[in-house]
């Protein structure tokens, strides 16, 4: 729910209930006041009425506004008021009246005396209330809805300004600031506080960067002095089978971390963008020549590779890069093969599908474009192979997304 | 032939230095820019490897030197930075080859005999070992006089065994070298014994003699027994 709608929400909650509260008590109130003059009257015409009966014996009816009746053995009664309902004569219908009457002694005679006078006007006061707080209270709600909207465009235009600037912060852009400013002190506070974070998240992972690439660097040279030392070895002639065992494990674990570290220093490349130089690169081409790369392991695990490669596509892109992904792809769908699997290349102008037969075991797709994710533990190779094709994508803006489906793994980049 | 390596790496140089006099060749080393700068301008080399990271200053600032003092000299670029940049600067700027920290021994040997085939300081752009006769220009192997039908990767890996010649060479090495860096997406390298197997079923039928020896599963030598 919107900032706007949750206030606008409360203002309505609040007002109505309040609205309606005083309503009632407004209603009351007048209806006391309402009565008690009445009553007044009503007193007041008792007393002309016993006085005129008291001195000239007349006695007036104007039923059933004045009411007067002799009575005996009723005792005598002070004056009550009450509401009362009485037809008038006129109408069939009854009509509320408020009635003042008393039982009292006139010159030796008990009279029955009642003033009375109709409560239509009470009716009528609750409508003209009903009305006057309801015409309040919407305008009263029109001009918070409107007050408040324009409050909140404006006040809260910084905040809306730099929200939408945080929605472009990418931690590896550097020379990101937020622009807007403000007169309020929240925001000011907001934005500096967001200043300094984003800051040190650029920071953070602008020293991560370079200390891959450093590190990557420096191990490199021990690695090819290892390399070198372990092939001079292997060259003396009377090596014995058990030492140049040895030789081998350590010979490929030396070659195991220089891969490592290359691939991590590539990632860091591409996540860089240190590939800035594009050109027209035909990929129908590339897919055709980099598959006889696999030539001889796809004969060894009899794998059945069927093409569909549309003549022509052509990708502005760094070539470099391209070949990264097309090997990338291909060497992951050989090398996750299974014996007499089958690989499927599909190309077409606006996307490359590769799928391939393997475990039976479809992959978090999730999971499987990350760093250093392998779904055989064992595995010799580190699982970066996807993660350089996903920076790839992501450099160059295609969507990339994996799919199992019978028992086929597939991954789909859209260019 | 004269080589000077131009490297900062003590062990380093002397495992190349040792590898390559065991080839025939004569080393000289440098391990400072300085140095460098004094070898280059009094003596002339065929061949230099130079890498590109040095104390006392950038190595590509050497390739100029290098291109006044030692004009015909053959230069191969070492990097540990796997650069595009460093890569497309030094061959622009004169650099014969490029080759990236950390390599295979085999492979340094093969790409400085290339050089040297292709500088011509052998006068020749044959190679000719016992009965096999090579054309690098034509990518052709003769055994016996007698062309042999290779496959593109046949050819690479045969003309690798024979620039390397008594020297054991790893499977890793032979299919980098054929392959490329892609290659490591390879569980194994069996695949390369297929293509070893028919290397030598062509040479049979010719009447070649065997000289590939299998070295207790690390890879293989070219050698007389």
């Amino acid at each position: 729910m919107k900032l706007l709608q949750k206030t606008n929400k409360a203002y309505f909650l609040i007002s109505a209930t309040a609205f309606i509260i005083a309503g009632v008590t407004f209603y009351f109130v007048i209806s006391f006041f309402f009565r008690d003059q009445l009553n007044e009257k009503l007193h007041h015409d008792i007393k002309n009425i016993t006085r005129s009966i008291k001195r000239n014996g007349i006695i007036p009816n104007f039923y059933p506004f004045f009411e007067i009746k002799e009575v005996t053995g009723v005792p005598e009664q002070h004056t009550k008021a009450i509401d009362t309902l009485i037809s008038d004569g006129f109408e069939k219908r009854k009509t509320l009246y408020r009635q003042v009457s008393l039982v009292t002694n006139i010159n030796g005679k008990e009279y029955f005396i009642a003033a009375r006078d109709t409560l239509l006007e009470e009716e009528d006061l609750l409508g003209v209330i009903a009305i006057v707080t309801g015409s309040l209270f919407v305008l009263l709600l029109l001009s918070l809805y409107f007050i408040n909207r324009k409050l909140s465009l404006k006040i809260w235009q910084p905040f809306y300004k730099t929200l939408n600037e945080l929605k472009e912060f990418s931690y590896d852009k550097p020379g990101f600031q937020l622009s807007s400013e403000s007169d309020l002190f929240e925001f000011t506070e907001l934005n500096k506080t967001l200043d300094k974070l984003t800051q040190k998240v650029i920071s953070d992972y602008q020293t991560l960067k370079r200390f891959t690439e450093d590190a990557s660097h420096e191990i490199q040279t021990p690695l090819a002095v290892i390399q070198s030392k372990l092939e001079t070895l292997m060259q003396y002639p009377d090596l014995k089978k058990d030492q140049a065992e040895i030789i081998k494990s350590a010979y490929v674990y030396t070659l195991r971390i220089s891969k490592l570290t290359q691939t991590l220093l590539l990632l860091t490349k591409i996540a860089n963008d240190q590939f800035p130089e594009k050109r027209e690169i035909n990929l129908s081409e590339m897919l055709n020549e980099k598959i006889n790369i696999f030539e001889g392991q796809i004969s060894d695990k009899s794998i059945k590779v069927s093409k569909e490669i549309g003549p022509d596509c052509f990708l502005e892109t760094n070539f470099f890069l391209a070949e990264s992904l097309v090997i990338n792809l291909i060497g992951n769908a050989v090398k996750h093969n299974i014996k007499t699997g089958t690989i499927n290349i599909n190309l077409d102008k606006n996307h490359l599908e590769i799928s391939n037969t393997g475990e039976n075991l479809p992959v978090p797709s999730s999971k499987l474009f990350d760093r250093f994710y392998k779904t055989n533990k064992s595995s010799d190779s580190p699982g970066l192979g996807l993660a350089i094709v996903k920076e790839i994508c992501k450099l160059n803006k295609w969507e990339i997304r994996y799919e199992y489906l019978d028992n086929l793994h597939t991954v789909i980049v859209d260019f | 032939m004269k080589i000077l390596i131009i490297e900062d790496e003590k062990e380093l140089v002397a495992t190349i230095k040792n590898f390559l006099e065991t080839e025939g060749f004569l080393v000289e080393t440098a391990y400072t820019f300085y140095e460098a700068e004094d070898s280059l301008s009094s003596y002339i080399y065929d061949i230099i490897i130079l890498d590109l990271t040095l104390p006392g200053g950038n190595g590509l600032d050497l390739i100029k030197l290098i291109r006044d003092m030692n004009r015909k000299a053959g230069l191969l670029i070492v990097s540990a930075k796997n650069s595009l940049d460093d890569k497309i600067t030094g061959l622009d700027m004169g650099a014969d080859d490029y080759i990236t920290k950390p390599f295979h021994l085999a492979e340094l040997n093969s790409r400085i005999k290339s050089l040297a085939r292709r500088r011509h300081f052998d006068g020749s752009s044959e190679l000719i070992f016992n009965e096999f006769r090579i054309d690098t220009d034509s990518n052709e192997v003769f055994v016996n006089g007698t062309l042999l039908d290779l496959t593109k990767t046949e050819y690479e890996i045969l003309l690798y065994f024979i620039v390397n010649r008594n020297k054991v060479i790893t499977r890793e090495s032979i299919a980098e070298h054929v392959w490329g860096d892609s290659i490591s997406y390879s569980d194994n390298f069996d695949f390369i014994y297929s293509h070893i197997k028919n290397i030598r079923k062509k040479i049979e039928q010719n009447n070649g003699r065997n000289y590939l020896q299998n070295i207790y599963g690390i890879g293989y030598k070219f050698s007389e027994r």
